[in-house]
């Protein structure tokens, strides 16, 4: 039986004091990936259907590397910032919460290193 | 997790039907909401026919002459039957208003009126909206100022005052609060437009001192940035206020001390 009053309630375990970071990077990220996005998918189009040759010689490129490494980590920057809104919006259960948004976090960092260290070791591979 | 199913007495029943008075030319059917916790039955929806001819033009007007000729038992709260008291808010035909500012002309075919959305249903049309009310004074609606008060009143500029119109306005109906998606599946944690728009009335107003720590217990994912600007506040505001933008000013605010 909950006894406590509606305004303990209201007030709760109080303010987190840091959701304007979240709010902020989701949106920053957001604008990067505008142009980012356009980038990608413009270079695999270009690239369609081409041998490892001439996707070693692309990535090699400075510009191309350093994009495709912003790219990847706005990317899943952004995807694990919008998985937790939707879990914490929807989810209810705390258990199920914590693990879904536990395992959003370590799956967006897994993603990220493997596309950071697969275009790393195709662009300094000789 | 998700729940799929709905809860016990999610789903109404058909009630009495009570038909117009013989003779009448100008009939409507008003579908209401009632439910008795004292029999605690499943909510059934009665309807009631009346003659437009013999009733006022508002949706109240309507629930008042059922209350008094034909069903003195329909529960639901009202008072100024003006628009200034926020007590008549229901969801009228789908769309959260409050009563007395709804004409039924405005409403095409059957009348449906149920409670506000999402809310516990005490009886009838009234729902429990202390949840909201201790959200209200959990923001502490009122000036804080460390300066102390002149002689005379706290002077404010034309401009400065003018930075609190469309939110003075506000007369907690919570039509909008109830109206929130977000509000309606975490409204535990969530301050809800209503409350946030009222925060943002102190937030805006240049004679108050605590800016800084209103911004402070406002700044979590949950309390404000539930807010998905899904604007449904915004559409059915009865007093054509805009939430959502009072939303958007608390964020601004935020963004600019980051």
């Amino acid at each position: 039986m909950e006894m406590q009053s509606h305004l303990a309630r209201a007030r709760g375990l109080g303010s987190t004091k840091h959701g304007v970071g979240h709010w902020w990077a989701q949106r920053l990220t957001a604008v990067a990936l505008i142009p980012l996005s356009l980038w990608a998918v413009a270079s695999a189009i270009s690239l369609g259907g081409a041998d490892y040759a001439t996707y070693h010689a692309w990535i090699s490129e400075l510009g191309n590397l350093v994009l495709m490494l912003c790219f990847v980590t706005a990317l899943f920057h952004h995807a694990q910032l919008g998985m937790q809104v939707v879990i914490e919006d929807y989810v209810h259960g705390e258990t199920a919460k914590v693990t879904l948004l536990i395992a959003t976090k370590f799956i967006a960092i897994i993603g990220a290193f493997s596309c950071i260290v697969a275009a790393l070791k195709v662009a300094l591979s000789g | 997790m998700v729940e799929f199913t709905l809860p016990a007495n999610s789903r109404p029943t058909k009630g009495t039907v009570h038909k117009a008075e013989s003779g009448a030319t100008n009939v409507r059917a008003f579908h209401v909401y009632r439910f008795d916790p004292d029999t605690g039955d499943n909510p059934r929806i009665d309807t009631f026919e009346l003659d437009l001819d013999k009733c006022g033009p508002m949706v109240l007007d309507a629930l008042i002459k059922i209350k008094n000729e034909v069903d003195a038992t329909l529960t639901f709260r009202r008072s100024c039957r003006e628009g200034v008291c926020g007590s008549c808010s229901f969801n009228i035909d789908g769309t959260n208003t409050i009563a007395c500012t709804k004409p039924i002309s405005e409403i095409k075919g059957d009348v449906k009126i149920y409670p506000l959305p999402h809310m516990p249903v005490i009886k009838d049309l009234v729902c429990d909206l202390n949840q909201p009310y201790a959200q209200y004074a959990a923001v502490e609606p009122w000036i804080k100022a460390d300066t102390p008060p002149p002689n005379r009143e706290r002077l404010q500029s034309e401009e400065e005052r003018a930075k609190l119109d469309g939110m003075w306005e506000c007369i907690l109906c919570f039509c909008c609060q109830t109206s929130c998606p977000s509000y309606w599946w975490n409204g535990d944690r969530y301050m809800g437009p209503a409350v946030l728009l009222q925060a943002n009335r102190w937030i805006q107003d240049s004679r108050d001192e605590a800016t800084g720590d209103r911004l402070d217990e406002l700044d979590d994912p949950f309390r404000l940035y539930r807010c998905h600007t899904i604007m449904n506040c915004s559409n059915t505001c009865p007093k054509n206020l805009n939430p959502g933008r009072a939303i958007g000013e608390i964020k601004e605010a935020l963004a600019k001390r980051l």
